[in-house]
C-alpha cells in the first residue's frame, strides 16, 4: 500500500515537472480549457438563476376576467360571486380591481403617466382576478375554465396569467438542452485537447518511457503520470473557468440591475451552487484522466 | 537460472538471426558471448531480456517460461534482470543519481532507502563525486558505469549487457569489467557480449559463440556446427560467495 503511495507521489511529481518543463504550452492548454469550460458555466448560471423566478410565479395561478367596456359597474361584483358559487372548491380567492382603480395604478407608473394624460377617458375594463387553489392538472383546469367564462355575458376577455411562465418554462426547457448540447460539445473541445496534449507529451517522453519499462515499469507506472497530467490540466481549468465565469458575471449583472430596476424589480445572474460546480470539477477531471489513458494507450504502443 | 530450447528468432518474414539454439546458463555463471557483427549477439541478449519475444522455441529465465508469461507480470521480470544495452538509454535530462533513482522509483522504494541503494551503486561504478551531474557532461566510460549502476541498483539475480566496453580505452574497459566481475563473485548471473575476446577471456568462465546460423558453447561437447577456433575459456561451475546485496554494501 505504502509503495503504491509512493509510486502515485512519484507520478505526481512527474507530472508536475513536466508541465513547469513547459509552461507556456501548459498555460495555453489551461486557457484553451478554462475558457471552453466557462461558457456552459455561464449558461448554466443564466438557467440556474431563471428558475427560481418561474418557479416562484407559477405558484400563484391566476386567471384575469375582463369585462367589456360599457358592461355596467355592478357586473364585476355580480361575475365575481358566480365564480365563488359555481367553482368554490377550484378558488381560491376573488378580487374585483374596478376600471378606476386599474387607472390609477397605471398613473402610478411613470413610464404610462403621459400617454394616459393625452387619453379623453378611462380606457381600462373592470376586471375579476380570480386565484385557483393549488392543483396537479392546473394548467388544464385553468384553461378549461377561461373557455367556460369567456361564453359568460359581459365577459370580454380572459387571461390565463399562467401562460407566460409555461412559456418561460418551455424557454428554460429548451435552454437546459442547449446548454447539454453546449456541455457535450465542450466535452468534445477538453478530450480532443488533453488527448493531443497527451499524446506529444508521450512522444516527447518516448525515450523515459522506454527506459522505464527496460527497468521493470508496468504499465500503471508508465500510464500514471499521463493519467495525472489529464486530470490535473482539466481540474486547474476548471478552477479557472468558474473564476472566468464569475468575472464575467460582474458586467452582465452591473447591464441586468440597471434593466431590473427599470421595472422595479431585482434580478442578478448567480453561478450554480458550490456543491454543483464542485461535482463539475471532479467531472472535468475524470473526463481529463480517461482521455489521457485514451491516448496514453494509443500512443505510447512501441 | 536462464534456459533456451530450440529457440529461433528472426524479424518478419526474414530469414532467422537465430536458429535453433539450446543452452542452458546456471547461477553464478559469467558468460561472454562473442561474435561477428550482425550475428545475433544483441538479438540473444534482448530474448534473455524477454525485451524481444522469440519466432520459436522456448526460453526460461530466473525460473519462469517467457513465453508463458503474461504481459502484466513481464516487469517483475525484467527487475530481476539488469539490462546495459549498447545504447545506454540513459535519461540526459535528468541528473546521474536521478537516472539510478528510476528503477527504485519503478518499485515503489521509500525515498531515503532509494537514495542510499542509489549512492551505494554509483559509488560501486565510481561515480559517487558526480551524482548530480548529467550525463551528457561525463564521459562515454563514466556513461556506460552510470547505466552499469541504474542497472544493477535493483540488486537483479541477472545482468546482460551488450557489448559494455565498446569504444573505450582499455583501463576504462578493465574497470568496468571489474564491476561486473565484482557482481558476478557475489552470485549475480552474468552475460556479456563483446567484440573483445582478449579482454573477456580474462573474466568470463564459459563463451558462446554465434554467428549467422551457427552457435557453440564452450561448456558443451557438442558444438557440431562451429568451426572457428576462439573459445577462450574453459566451463567451470560457478561458485556463490555472497547475495547480490553484498556488493552494493
Amino acid at each position: 500500500m505504502k509503495s503504491l503511495l509512493r509510486q502515485h507521489r512519484y507520478a505526481l511529481a512527474v507530472t508536475l515537472r513536466r508541465l513547469a518543463a513547459a509552461p507556456l504550452s501548459s498555460l495555453t492548454n489551461l486557457l484553451v480549457i478554462s475558457l471552453a469550460l466557462s461558457l456552459p458555466l455561464l449558461g448554466a448560471s443564466l438557467l440556474v438563476s431563471m428558475q427560481p423566478v418561474a418557479r416562484q410565479v407559477s405558484v400563484t395561478p391566476e386567471l384575469t376576467i375582463f369585462l367589456k367596456i360599457d358592461a355596467p359597474a355592478a357586473a364585476a361584483e355580480q361575475i365575481a360571486k358566480r365564480v365563488r358559487q359555481e367553482h368554490a372548491a377550484l378558488v381560491a380567492g376573488v378580487r374585483v380591481i374596478s376600471k378606476d382603480r386599474a387607472l390609477n395604478d397605471l398613473r402610478g407608473n411613470p413610464a404610462w403617466e403621459q400617454a394616459l394624460k393625452v387619453l379623453p377617458g378611462n380606457p381600462l375594463p373592470d376586471a375579476v382576478v380570480v386565484s385557483l387553489t393549488a392543483n396537479d392538472q392546473l394548467a388544464q383546469l385553468a384553461d378549461q375554465l377561461a373557455q367556460g367564462w369567456r361564453k359568460w355575458p359581459g365577459v370580454e376577455l380572459v387571461q390565463l396569467d399562467t401562460a407566460w411562465v409555461q412559456r418561460l418554462e418551455a424557454l428554460l426547457r429548451a435552454g437546459r438542452i442547449g446548454l447539454l448540447l453546449l456541455a457535450l460539445s465542450v466535452a468534445l473541445v477538453v478530450l480532443a485537447t488533453v488527448f493531443n496534449t497527451v499524446r506529444m507529451q508521450a512522444m516527447s517522453q518516448r525515450e523515459e518511457i522506454g527506459v522505464a519499462r527496460l527497468v521493470g515499469a508496468t504499465e500503471s507506472f508508465v500510464r500514471r503520470p499521463f493519467l495525472y497530467l489529464g486530470s490535473l490540466t482539466c481540474s486547474l481549468a476548471a478552477l479557472l473557468g468558474i473564476g472566468i465565469a464569475r468575472l464575467a458575471l460582474i458586467p452582465l449583472n452591473d447591464a441586468l440591475a440597471s434593466l431590473a430596476r427599470s421595472y422595479d424589480t431585482e434580478f442578478a445572474l448567480s453561478l450554480p451552487p458550490a456543491e454543483l460546480l464542485a461535482a463539475a470539477v471532479v467531472s472535468v477531471a475524470i473526463l481529463g484522466a480517461l482521455s489521457a489513458r485514451w491516448s496514453v494507450q494509443r500512443n505510447t504502443q512501441f | 537460472m536462464i534456459e533456451f530450447q530450440h529457440v529461433f528468432k528472426s524479424y518478419g518474414q526474414g530469414r532467422n538471426i537465430l536458429a535453433d539454439l539450446s543452452f542452458r546458463v546456471s547461477a553464478g555463471e559469467f558468460v561472454y558471448v562473442a561474435g561477428p557483427s550482425g550475428a545475433g549477439k544483441s538479438t540473444l541478449l534482448k530474448l534473455i531480456g524477454g525485451l524481444e519475444p522469440p519466432s520459436r522455441g522456448s526460453i526460461q529465465v530466473n525460473g519462469h517460461r517467457l513465453d508463458r508469461l503474461s504481459a502484466r507480470a513481464r516487469p517483475y521480470l525484467r527487475r530481476a534482470v539488469g539490462v546495459i544495452l549498447q545504447d545506454t538509454h540513459l535519461l540526459y535530462d535528468r541528473s546521474a543519481i536521478d537516472n539510478v533513482l528510476l528503477p527504485l522509483a519503478v518499485t515503489g522504494l521509500a525515498p531515503s532507502l532509494a537514495r542510499a541503494r542509489a549512492r551505494a551503486a554509483l559509488e560501486k561504478v565510481g561515480l559517487s563525486s558526480k551524482e548530480n551531474i548529467h550525463p551528457i557532461e561525463l564521459s562515454g566510460g563514466e556513461q556506460q558505469r552510470l547505466a552499469i549502476a541504474r542497472a544493477i541498483v535493483n540488486r537483479p539475480a541477472i545482468l546482460i549487457a551488450d557489448e559494455p566496453t565498446a569504444s573505450l580505452d582499455l583501463d576504462s574497459a578493465r574497470r568496468i569489467m571489474e564491476v561486473f566481475k565484482d557482481f558476478n563473485r557475489v552470485g549475480v548471473t552474468t552475460v556479456i557480449a563483446s567484440h573483445d575476446d582478449t579482454l573477456m577471456a580474462s573474466y568470463a568462465t564459459r563463451a558462446f559463440k554465434v554467428e549467422p546460423g551457427k552457435f557453440a558453447d564452450s561448456a558443451s561437447q557438442r558444438a557440431p556446427t562451429y568451426t572457428q577456433s576462439g573459445v577462450m575459456v574453459k566451463s567451470q561451475s560457478p561458485t556463490l560467495r555472497a547475495t547480490p546485496d553484498d556488493a552494493l554494501r
